[in-house]
């Protein structure tokens, strides 16, 4: 495979994964602070 | 009397149902498809900036009007404006067409589970049944799949009789949707433990299965290579915007219903963006199970992997079977595939039956349970008609309109309803209130004008493309009665839906 299409694949990854990580990690955050915060 | 409004027993299991009514067969058949025609790698740029300027503000469009008003679509819209309740029951009109047709597609993904069952049964147990019967080259696939399971007649006119096995597989899907609605959204926040996971861990093997054949990286390459010329033509960012919106169930008025059984402080706007990055993240993923697969069957066939290359049911009936058929182990991988694309379509095809039943349960209160059976049997007696000889003509038909016309015509209304009727400002304060995620101005800017152009723009081109070519060549008789007058039909029925009177229960 040429080098532009692994870039797209590291890309498309990276946005992709890297987005839905960032936004599960923020719900789980929050979601034990309130947990605690409740206890 | 006061009847309580149905929650969720958790947030992820709200957000679980949400990725499974969004991630769908299109997924599979058609994502990867879409990419490789539309510039290969270097769609994923329009792919991404359609899905930051549609997908998620649209997402939380749904998600925040259900949340606000805590009702299914039409309940929804009405407490918008009441004149705008018709627009709701449009959206669920539109997606019951869509669940007819669905269903009769998950009946054929039930017959080929079945033959390849019978074949890894009878591989175990060494009887003659261990053949796949769809044969291993294009020819009798294509046979097998056209003449054994659809007995496909010459055109939409001649009906011939029922395909018995796809009318057995049809009961088995509205029972399946059936026993996992009737008792309402507890029980299936409970189904989509397995059955979102389920398909994304399938596609995870069949994409190593893929990987570690000779010639994969082959069909990779048409798969991911870019081609940037291509974001010139603006066709392709067209292509972008169509797959975003199809994709995420938009317009069917599910996540509305979905979000209405949400509590009030539960969040929306961060739910909205797992839901979508999830329905894309599949999407990419199901590429490589696909090309890898493609590029494995061109080799064999000895064909550049463009000649193999195909999207909708001939992809997943005629042209991954015959890939299959050349593995092996191929009655295992056959159950595996075919499993795969009956999970991924059983959750998108209840989440419509639950926004329908949603909708009829907020306006008139009829017994969750009846109303379920009564809307499944109807469901399958009407879908009959794609277990007719001529019941692939009609699906596709039926199918164009509705995608093409149908769903981009209410999200149209969506944004026009929240964007003008509604003021954005205070929807986006509202869900920015219950939200870890504060999304800006640039939301109203997107529901305001820019989704409502693309829309227009998107409805403009495909009604231009009517009037220069019949669709597919079909007879005219057959594009109005299944295209353009269920359209109005349709349009007609919502409105004398939302002039009737509810039943008033407090």
């Amino acid at each position: 495979m040429e080098w532009s299409a692994w870039v797209m694949l590291v890309f498309g990854a990276v946005v992709l994964y890297g987005g839905l990580g960032i936004c599960l990690a923020i719900a789980i955050k929050k979601s034990r602070g309130n947990k605690a915060q409740t206890e | 009397m006061e009847i309580k409004r149905e929650r969720w027993s958790s947030r992820p299991a709200f957000i679980m149902a949400a990725i499974g009514s969004a991630v769908g067969l299109g997924n599979l058949w058609r994502f990867p498809y879409v990419a490789y025609e539309n510039g290969g790698g270097a769609f994923l740029i329009p792919y991404f900036i359609a899905m930051l300027t549609a997908g998620i503000p649209m997402m939380i469009l749904e998600y925040g009007l259900g949340h606000i008003m805590q009702g299914s679509a039409p309940a929804a819209a009405s407490r918008v404006d009441r004149r705008l309740e018709w627009v709701g029951w449009w959206a669920l009109l539109v997606g019951t067409m869509i669940v007819l047709y669905y269903a009769a597609v998950m009946a054929w993904c039930w017959v080929y589970t079945w033959q390849s069952l019978k074949a890894l049964v009878g591989g175990i147990v060494g009887s003659a049944a261990s053949v796949i019967p769809w044969g291993d080259s294009p020819e009798t696939v294509s046979g097998f799949f056209f003449g054994k399971v659809l007995h496909l007649s010459s055109g939409p006119s001649e009906l011939g009789g029922l395909s018995w096995p796809v009318v057995i597989g049809l009961v088995l899907s509205w029972l399946a949707v059936f026993l996992i609605i009737h008792r309402g959204v507890k029980r299936v926040g409970r189904v989509v433990l397995i059955t979102v996971p389920l398909p994304i861990i399938l596609i995870i093997i069949l994409m190593i299965r893929g990987m570690t054949l000779p010639g994969s990286i082959e069909g990779l390459k048409y798969y991911l290579t870019p081609d940037f010329s291509k974001l010139k033509d603006p066709s392709v960012w067209l292509a972008a915007y169509s797959q975003i919106f199809f994709s995420l169930s938009l317009g069917f008025g599910i996540l509305i219903a979905y979000a209405s059984y949400l509590p009030k402080t539960t969040d929306v706007n961060n739910s909205a963006f797992i839901t979508v990055l999830a329905n894309c993240g599949t999407s990419f993923l199901a590429g490589f199970a696909v090309f890898s697969t493609l590029g494995y069957l061109a080799g064999a066939l000895n064909v550049p992997v463009s000649e193999v290359v195909k999207s909708g049911p001939t992809l997943a009936f005629v042209t991954y079977p015959t890939a299959i058929s050349k593995m092996p182990l191929p009655a295992l991988f056959g159950v595996i595939f075919f499993i795969t694309l009956l999970t991924l379509g059983i959750d998108s095809a209840f989440s419509i039956v639950e926004g329908v039943v949603g909708g009829i349960w907020d306006k008139w209160k009829i017994n969750r349970t009846k109303l379920t059976a009564g809307f499944c049997l109807i469901g399958l007696f009407v879908g009959l008609i794609y277990c007719t000889h001529a019941g692939l003509y009609w699906l596709d038909i039926v199918d164009h309109w509705m995608n093409n016309f149908g769903l981009a015509a209410v999200g149209l209304l969506e944004c026009i309803m929240i964007g003008y009727f509604a003021k954005p400002s205070e929807f986006r304060r509202y869900v920015n209130s219950v939200s870890e995620i504060r999304i800006g101005w640039w939301w109203d800017a997107m529901i305001r004008y820019v989704t409502p152009a693309i829309l227009l723009y998107s409805l403009f081109m495909g009604y231009v493309q009517e009037l220069r070519v019949p669709y597919e060549g079909y007879d005219g008789w057959a594009l109005k009665v299944g295209g353009w007058h269920l359209v109005i039909a349709l349009i007609i029925v919502a409105v004398l839906l939302s002039l009737s009177r509810g039943r008033e229960v407090e």
